[in-house]
This record gives structure tokens, C-alpha cells and sequence, in this order.
């Protein structure tokens, strides 16, 4: 049966895997949306996004509105390809699991 | 690691993927408050326009309906960007659409009320039947795209209002576009208020 180190580590992490499936549902979000949504620390969450963005999955736009900053997130394409792959892989590793226990 | 924790584990990461795109797809912006405010924005056009608050002749022919639909828009647009900056709702697509459409059907509202108003072509009747067709051509299009039935059963209601002042007296025309308004603004916008409020309790305790 397939170990799981065969799903890509990049986007396996809960948050990342979190953060990924929460701007595939957006077209971009701020960086306090998603803290809301996935209730981490700071410094957690902008360690995870910028995996993320080395990864190429994730890009990042910062700008001031009204003097304030604002760091805003979007999925590259890279980044739904991945997911999209790691789903399947998920998938087929869940069929195996479930042929395995028969 | 057993195959039992190895499948409870993927399958988590599942559930996961398919509740965290949920939770970023479910509109978090607030709309029923607009619905409100340009209902409430009609009837002070109407009363206006119908001398309910005096002045010269002019000034309620003329002024009632531009100076009001110019001070609803307003309105909109800076407690629109407030809320957003206050909220930090996300970007989506449905959320641009919606954005989109109404925009389109204000614009498309002025250009040709003013014109028909400026030239003189139309009578009241025709001004109603062509705001209530524009009305609900934006709630068809907002009910289709999220799939609400509610809305579109507004929209409904705007082209049979419409109907109703092209077969109908002047009196009946604006009786017409007042129980339009009540029906899909003022009703309807409380109840989207009411719908997006239990949303939001929802996503709270979901967060």
C-alpha cells in the first residue's frame, strides 16, 4: 500500500492544505480573512503562506488603503494543479486504503 | 502506521479541502441592508415627486428623483466600501458578478430615464414599466446566479408591476410601483438581512 510521504509534503500540512482550499473558493482574500477562517497565530500563518508562495502556489499582493496596509492572497495556477493532484492522489490512496481493510 | 489511521487521517484531509472551499465560496457580504435603503430611497422619491414635502412645482417634477437616486447611490457606495474595509470579506467571483449586474442596471436606468425624461417620449406609466423591467431583469439575473427562488419571485413581481402600469391608470401605476417596492425592497431586503444574519451565526460557529 502507498506511505503517505507520496502526497505532495507542500500542501499535506493541515494549514497549508487549509489555506490552499480557502483561496480556491476566492479569488483573493486578505491575510485577516484567512487568519479568521483558520484561527492561527500570526506568525504561524504567515510562515505557512509564504511556503506557499516558494512553492509557487501562492501569490501575494501587497498595497495601502487608506494609509493602511493590506497584504492580499491568490491561488496561482501552479497551486490548482497541485491541489488538483493531491486530491486525486488522496482519492486513490483512500480507494487502496478501503480495498486494503477488505 | 495501520491502514485504519492511515484512511481516517486522508479522510479528514478530504472533509478538510471540501469545507474550507465551501467556507470560502459562502458570500460573507452583506446586501440585503442596500435592498432596504433604496426601497426606503423609491418612497421618498415618490412622496417628493407627489409634493408630500412642498416647495415649488419644479422642484419636485425636476429634482425628486435625480437628487434622491443620486443620494441613494452615494450612500451605497460609502457604507459599501466601510462595511467591506470593516469586514474584509474576500474577493469572489459571484460577489463581482453581483457587483456587476446592478451596476450595469443603474447605469442603464439613468441612461435612459434621464433621456426620456429630458425629451418629453414618455409619460409616467412608461417610466414605471421601464424601471420595473429593468428592477427585475437584476433580480432574475442575482436569483438565477444564487439560485434563490426568493429573488426571483421579486423579479416576478417587478415585470407584473410593470404589466400592471401599462394596462392600468397613472393612479394604478404608482400604486403598482409602491407595492412593487414594498414587496421586493423593503420585505424582501429584511429578509435577506434576516437570511445573511443566520449565515453569519452559522459561519461563526463553524469558524
Amino acid at each position: 500500500m502507498p506511505e503517505l510521504p507520496e502526497l505532495n509534503p507542500v500542501i499535506h500540512g493541515k494549514l497549508r492544505l487549509a489555506l490552499l482550499s480557502l483561496l480556491m473558493g476566492v479569488e483573493a482574500a486578505e491575510f485577516t480573512w484567512l487568519r479568521e477562517k483558520t484561527g492561527a497565530t500570526d506568525g504561524n500563518l504567515g510562515a505557512q503562506l509564504m511556503k506557499l508562495e516558494e512553492a509557487g502556489y501562492v501569490a501575494v499582493e501587497k498595497r495601502f488603503v487608506q494609509r493602511k496596509p493590506q497584504t492580499l492572497y491568490c491561488m496561482t495556477e501552479e497551486g490548482c494543479m497541485a491541489l488538483a493532484e493531491y486530491v486525486a492522489a488522496l482519492k486513490e490512496l483512500l480507494g487502496e486504503t478501503v480495498i486494503g481493510n477488505r | 502506521m495501520s491502514a485504519e489511521k492511515i484512511k481516517v487521517e486522508l479522510t479528514e484531509r478530504l472533509e478538510l479541502i471540501e469545507s474550507m472551499i465551501a467556507e470560502g465560496r459562502r458570500s460573507t457580504t452583506r446586501w440585503g441592508w442596500t435592498i432596504v435603503l433604496w426601497g426606503v430611497a423609491f418612497y421618498v422619491a415618490i412622496a417628493w415627486s407627489l409634493g408630500l414635502f412642498g416647495g415649488p412645482i419644479w422642484w419636485q417634477h425636476y429634482m425628486a428623483w435625480p437628487v434622491t437616486m443620486v443620494g441613494a447611490w452615494l450612500l451605497t457606495v460609502i457604507l459599501a466600501k466601510r462595511m467591506s474595509q470593516r469586514n474584509e470579506t474576500p474577493v469572489t467571483t459571484v460577489k463581482r458578478a453581483i457587483i456587476s449586474i446592478w451596476t450595469a442596471m443603474g447605469i442603464a436606468m439613468f441612461a435612459l430615464l434621464l433621456p426620456l425624461g429630458l425629451s418629453g417620449r414618455s409619460d409616467q406609466q412608461v417610466a414605471i414599466a421601464v424601471v420595473t423591467g429593468l428592477l427585475g431583469m437584476a433580480n432574475a439575473a442575482s436569483g438565477l446566479l444564487l439560485k434563490w427562488k426568493a429573488q426571483f419571485a421579486c423579479a416576478v413581481a417587478w415585470w407584473l408591476a410593470g404589466m400592471w402600469s401599462l394596462f392600468g391608470t397613472e393612479t394604478q401605476s404608482v400604486i403598482a410601483f409602491l407595492v412593487g417596492t414594498f414587496i421586493c425592497q423593503i420585505v424582501f431586503g429584511i429578509y435577506a438581512m434576516i437570511c445573511e444574519s443566520r449565515e453569519r451565526r452559522r459561519g461563526a460557529a463553524n469558524a
